[in-house]
């Protein structure tokens, strides 16, 4: 079995007096890609900014072994809605701490295709969710963390998401996914993990969406 | 503090790329100053006081010897209190409700008293506990003063009037009866026609004295009545809409408004972006976040008020109004409206976290902006209540701090303890934003 590269153990999370996440533990491998699934408000989302660092856990801990990097792509794109897509991207890659960030906002522009100058309030769906996944590149991650990334792609930049998934676990990376879709499950997924009502639970996906 | 400057020129590119936004926030706390200072200066100058005529007052009295146009001598006199004629019942209301400010009475008898010169006739005066009822009591005192001077100056003339007449002799009209007065001089003139002798050279003497004496009379009365005069002398200060404390206010209530206003719209959007949870995962801390919005209120704060003191430093140069504007303060003012744009952009910062979204945090922050400002407004003799509260907010440190740094001739004092208000309500309000950051991820 390979080495982890991410480690929850006990995390948790309440919002007041509301459990969304029962203690968890949790560890995603090199190599793997991760399937989170479960219905709507089984605490998958908030797994996953916890394990992205998005969100602090209100017990409990997520080790990123070595430091490791983490991309995050949210469910509703974080981005800024007046600036650019050039300018999110230069702006997050100098946060990232990348010493050539005009040069990798570039790459990542002509990668996915994405109107560089336009605003992105002014960007479509599709667009937006493009640049989303982009900004979550920035900074050469080894764990990519993607909250439903598919729901509103087009078939080709789906295509184009899941070769940078597969080009990740064959440089040693890891992939956790959140989806609904089975045949994104079918054909991505090596290990599948069930969520019900904030905790993980041993059921296959017949039983989770029964 | 690399990172707190990338996201501050985030913030400063979204603002420009805002500039319907910008200009409102620009233009309306100026409109909002403008409009304040005219109320103040309506309410300062107008209070309004019921007078109750129990005496049926005739248009115009005869008093020591004198006519007075009665509603003439109130018109001057009444110049800082608005009078309102009123019966007895409609005052004691109006009192009540606070229509009024005070009462002025004029109970039956008063001109007959006044006239007669038996006894000193009283107007009876009532007002509200509180407020601004020292204020009024002090311009009804000073109504009264002035009609005592009018009336002085009137029983000066009569009493001259019976001097002259002892002195040259005449015909004088007294409670009724016409007398012919010999007088002092056509006395003398019938003393040298008596034959000489020690008792009528005593008497001549004495005549002699007495006239003297008397002619000084006049000026002795006068001085008597008015040991002290005061004259206006002619006008040479600004306008008021160009004094300095408009001027301070003007600045501190524009900058209250855009910091405020800026700092809970630009944290709370982190949020609405949903970018904070991206800051979140190491890019930027909390801390990081909430020192970029304070830093953005500081600097923009900077940049209009400067510009605020460079318009008004043009209409004071080129309207030669006097007194000018002190240019070489601009420096010491610069460093006031950065601590204050920050102190506020930190109270903005902790509105917008509590908030969490942008338009809840801009409305929180407008609503929370008017009593800001007005508390800093009211007189601590008037509420030490209100004074309190204000001093726990940076608006009333902002506005003595640029009034000072700006006119007063040795600043150093206010400005110092100003600052360390200023910097110390900053450090609490930032320490609190910055717990507050915690509902922004939840």
């Amino acid at each position: 079995m390979s080495d982890p590269l991410l480690r929850a153990r006990g995390a948790a999370r309440r919002f007041g007096a509301q459990v969304a996440l029962e203690p968890t533990d949790l560890d995603v491998r090199s190599g793997e890609a991760l399937a989170l699934i479960g219905p709507n408000g089984a605490g998958k989302s908030t797994l996953l900014a916890i394990l992205a660092g998005a969100l602090e856990p209100s017990a409990g801990h997520v080790e990123r072994v070595g430091g490791v990097r983490v991309g995050w792509v949210p469910q509703r794109p974080a981005l800024y809605d007046r600036l650019t897509a050039r300018e999110n991207l230069e702006l997050f890659a100098r946060l990232e701490g990348d010493g050539a960030p005009v040069a990798a906002a570039q790459r990542l522009l002509a990668r996915f295709d994405v109107p560089p100058d336009r605003p992105a309030h002014e960007l479509s769906v599709g667009n937006r969710q493009r640049l989303n996944v982009a900004l979550a590149l920035l900074g050469e991650p080894r764990v990519l963390l993607l909250d439903e990334p598919t729901a509103s792609l087009d078939p080709g930049q789906r295509r184009r998401l899941w070769e940078i998934v597969t080009a990740l676990r064959d440089d040693g990376g890891a992939v956790v996914f959140v989806t609904q879709n089975l045949e994104e499950l079918d054909l991505h997924a090596d290990r599948v993990v069930a969520m019900q009502q904030g905790r993980v639970v041993p059921a296959g996906v017949e039983e989770v969406y029964s | 503090m690399s990172r707190v400057w990338l996201l501050l020129h985030k913030d400063l590119r979204v603002l420009r790329r805002s500039p319907l936004l910008l200009g409102v926030l620009i233009v309306y706390p100026l409109v909002v100053a403008g409009l304040v200072g005219l109320v103040a200066a309506y309410g300062s100058s107008k209070p309004r006081v019921a007078l109750v005529d129990e005496d049926h007052l005739p248009r115009v009295a005869r008093v020591g010897g004198e006519s007075f146009r009665i509603q003439d001598a109130i018109d001057e006199v009444g110049k800082n209190v608005h009078l309102v004629r009123m019966d007895p019942d409609e005052a004691r209301r109006a009192l009540a409700t606070g229509r009024v400010v005070a009462t002025l009475t004029v109970p039956p008898g008063f001109l007959a008293d006044l006239k007669s010169g038996r006894q000193s006739p009283a107007l009876t005066y009532q007002t509200t506990r509180g407020g601004i009822s020292s204020r009024v009591t002090q311009q009804v005192q000073a109504l009264v003063y002035a009609l005592n001077r009018k009336l002085q100056a009137a029983y000066v003339r009569t009493d001259l009037g019976y001097v002259g007449l002892i002195v040259r002799g005449g015909t004088a009209t007294f409670a009724g009866r016409t007398y012919n007065v010999l007088g002092l001089a056509r006395m003398q003139k019938l003393v040298q026609q008596l034959p000489r002798s020690p008792q009528r050279d005593r008497i001549a003497e004495f005549g002699r004295i007495a006239g003297v004496a008397l002619t000084q009379t006049g000026s002795l009365l006068g001085a008597t009545a008015n040991p002290i005069g005061l004259e206006r002398a002619r006008e040479a200060s600004r306008s008021s809409l160009l004094s300095a404390q408009v001027q301070a206010y003007a600045l501190a209530l524009t900058i209250t408004f855009l910091a405020l206003l800026l700092a809970a719209g630009a944290i709370a959007s982190e949020r609405d972006e949903n970018a904070i949870g991206r800051l979140a995962r190491g890019l930027a801390s909390m801390g990081q976040v909430v020192w970029a919005k304070v830093a953005l209120a500081a600097v923009v704060a900077l940049a209009l008020g400067l510009v605020i003191a460079l318009v008004f430093g043009v209409i004071v140069q080129f309207g030669n109004v006097v007194g000018g504007e002190p240019w070489a303060r601009l420096p010491l003012l610069a460093v006031g409206l950065l601590l204050a744009g920050a102190a506020l952009g930190a109270l903005g910062s902790l509105l917008g976290a509590l908030a969490r979204d942008a338009r809840s945090a801009s409305l929180v922050a407008v609503l929370v902006v008017m009593p800001v400002v007005f508390l800093g407004l009211v007189p601590r003799e008037v509420s030490p209540a209100a004074a309190w509260v204000s001093d726990a907010l940076p608006f009333t440190h902002a506005v003595r701090y640029f009034a000072s740094s700006l006119y007063d001739a040795s600043p150093w004092r206010t400005v110092g303890s100003e600052l360390l208000w200023l910097l110390g309500l900053g450090a609490v309000f930032g320490a609190l934003a910055r717990l507050a950051t915690r509902r922004l991820l939840a």
